[in-house]
Formats: C-alpha cells, sequence, structure tokens
C-alpha cells in the first residue's frame, strides 16, 4: 500500500474488547449518559405511577442511579 | 493555536445565540417544573413543591390521553406523508406533460401559514356549510360531521396535516432521489433486478440518510402540532378527540395560568419527543455488537 493509498484508506484496527457489555448496540461516554438520564427519568415517572403507594421515590433514585453508573461504566 | 481561538470566536455568535433561546429556556422550565405557580390562585408567587407536578401529571387522564392522541395523529400523519411523499418524488423524476404546473400547484400548501391551513379545512368541513360534508352527503349518503364525530375529526386533522406537509416530504426526496447515482441501479438492472429488488435493496439503503432526516423533522413537528388542530376542530374537539399535547399545554398553561403544571407538561413532551427520536435513530442505523 503507498503513502497516497494509507491517507485516504486508514488501517482500521479491530479491538477485541472481552468485558461483557449490557447495551446491544456501540455507544461512547455521551451515548451511555444519555441512556442514563433517559432510564432514570422513565423509571421515576414509574415509580410515581404505580409503585410510590408502596416504596418511597428516593428508592426509586438509587435504583436509578446505580442503573446509570453501570450503564456508564460497562454500556 | 491561534488557529482554534479564531474558530471559537467564529463560533461565538451563534452559541451564545443558542445558548440565550434554547439553552435558558429549558433550565427556566426545567426550574419552574418544579414549583406551583399559579397565578389564580391564593398565593401568586412561587411556591417549591419538588415533585408534585409530576405525581399529578402521571394520573391526569386528559394528559395521558393528550399523549395518546399526539401519537396517533404522528404515526399516521407521517406514515403517510413519507409513502405519499415518496412517491410523487419518484414521479416528479420523470417527465410528462404539465410536470412544472404540478410540482408548483402541490407546493402551495407549503407557503400557508398553518393556522391558515386549520381555517381553509375549517370552511371546508364544517357542517351545513363546507363543501366536503355537503358533496359526500349529496354523492354518496355519507354524514360527515366533525362537530359530533370524534372519528371523522381525528381523520380529518390527519388528512389536513397529510395536504400541508407531504410537498415537504416531496421535496425533500426529489433532492436526494436527484442526486443518487445511476450505476449501482443500473448494475442492478444488468443483473436482472427486478424493480422491487432495485427499490428494495438499492434505492432505499442510498436514500436512508433523506429518509432518517425527513422522519425526524417531520416527527418533532407532528408532536407538537397546535395551531391548525386548534383552528380546525375548535380547541381538540368533540370532547377531547383531536386535542393534542400541545392543544392541551396551550390550555391549561393560558387561561388558568398554570405555569408550574404547564412546564411540568412541556418537559415531558420534550422527553418523550427526544426519546422517540433517539429510539428510531438508533434502530435505523446504530451497529450492533456481535
Amino acid at each position: 500500500m503507498s503513502d497516497q493509498d494509507s491517507i485516504h484508506h486508514p488501517v482500521e484496527h479491530e479491538v477485541e474488547d472481552d468485558r461483557p457489555h449490557l447495551l446491544p448496540i456501540y455507544t461512547n461516554m455521551f451515548d451511555r449518559v444519555f441512556i442514563s438520564v433517559v432510564i432514570m427519568v422513565a423509571i421515576h415517572l414509574f415509580w410515581l405511577r404505580f409503585l410510590e403507594v408502596y416504596l418511597s421515590l428516593y428508592v426509586a433514585t438509587i435504583i436509578s442511579l446505580v442503573v446509570g453508573y453501570i450503564i456508564i461504566r460497562r454500556g | 493555536m491561534r488557529r482554534t481561538r479564531t474558530g471559537w470566536l467564529l463560533l461565538a455568535p451563534s452559541m451564545i445565540i443558542l445558548f440565550v433561546v434554547g439553552i435558558v429556556p429549558f433550565i427556566y422550565v426545567l426550574y419552574v417544573g418544579f414549583f406551583d405557580w399559579n397565578l389564580f390562585s391564593a398565593s401568586r408567587e412561587m411556591t417549591f413543591n419538588g415533585v408534585n407536578n409530576y405525581r399529578q401529571l402521571v394520573f391526569d387522564p386528559l394528559f395521558l390521553d393528550a399523549i395518546w392522541v399526539t401519537i396517533r395523529f404522528t404515526f399516521f400523519a407521517v406514515v403517510s406523508q413519507l409513502i405519499i411523499g415518496f412517491f410523487l418524488a419518484q414521479l416528479l423524476l420523470r417527465d410528462f406533460p404539465g410536470k412544472s404546473f404540478f410540482r408548483t400547484i402541490h407546493t402551495v400548501p407549503l407557503m400557508i401559514a398553518p393556522i391558515a391551513i386549520g381555517a381553509i379545512w375549517r370552511l371546508l368541513t364544517i357542517p351545513g356549510f363546507g363543501p366536503i360534508p355537503y358533496l359526500l352527503d349529496r354523492w354518496f349518503d355519507f354524514e360527515f360531521n366533525i362537530g359530533n364525530n370524534a372519528t371523522q375529526a381525528f381523520l380529518a386533522i390527519v388528512i389536513m396535516d397529510i395536504w400541508h406537509w407531504t410537498p415537504f416530504v416531496t421535496l425533500t426526496m426529489l433532492a436526494g432521489l436527484s442526486a443518487l447515482p445511476a450505476e449501482p441501479r443500473e448494475a442492478a438492472q444488468v443483473d436482472g433486478a427486478n424493480s422491487w429488488q432495485i427499490f428494495r435493496f438499492i434505492t432505499l439503503p442510498q436514500m436512508q440518510p433523506v429518509v432518517l432526516t425527513v422522519l425526524f423533522i417531520r416527527i418533532m413537528d407532528g408532536l407538537r402540532t397546535v395551531d391548525e388542530i386548534n383552528m380546525l376542530t375548535n380547541g381538540g374537539g368533540p370532547g377531547t378527540s383531536t386535542r393534542t399535547i400541545g392543544i392541551h399545554i396551550f390550555r391549561v398553561v393560558f387561561p388558568q395560568t398554570d405555569y408550574g403544571y404547564g412546564s411540568a407538561m412541556s418537559l415531558l413532551t420534550l422527553y418523550l419527543t427526544i426519546v422517540a427520536c433517539w429510539f428510531l435513530f438508533v434502530s435505523l442505523t446504530a451497529v450492533r455488537k456481535r
């Protein structure tokens, strides 16, 4: 491959990542933070509608923070 | 370093405008959403009430019904616009007598303000006066009355939106189709592919960015439609059968001056719009892990 070709067609490295992933798609950090916020809001709304009679909303906050952390670290 | 500074300097005006007209109102609405603020209440001051607005919101049958109406309206309108727009764009790619005239006439609804579109369709469909109920009754003995029939009123707002926005879809699709390279299609023809196969495996994948762009613009527009429906069905009637989220928020915020609750509803609407578009985008473009 000439220098000219290497400029226009950069070599693609296939990185093997053995860590188990939660999400079925490739994501970057912004995607994972976005997904965490979306899930956080969804969990809170669901909790307000169906579960707040039995358990405090703080439980939803803790659950969504844990879920968000896991998604950001291991998405 | 100097080039970077120049770049930031050139970007600064647009970023400042974006911040002032986009980010600041969003943060303000987010803030007001946690307060009880109603000018008609005993205390006209803003009172912090935590998530009470959201608590009220998830149990509000009118709001939940408005969400359902909006989703149905957006789905039927956008799908129809995409299908009709795509076929009209295919048609306009070919030469036929009167093509320029048809293209101009077809684009006219785009130039009309939404409130005027609502007024036009109200005049067309108003029972006892409009030509559409008159002709349907005369030709087919069919009673068309958007004043007391919920299904017909819903159908009328969907058809009105299709009439208004299909030209936009057609023009965008036409631009996309005109820019497609001919070689892949010709190669497929040489290989013996039929029209459906060429459409499914050549044209559609090449048109994906255009279709996605149109889809997102139309979904976002559909989810926030207010004025033309408000004009046509006089505020979402009969009953609440055509009351979309936008109309519901308008009725809560302005006549009732319930700013806190209105802000919470606006935020939830924004949330639903972003999530819907994101899901669609990911399902159509994301790279799946093995």
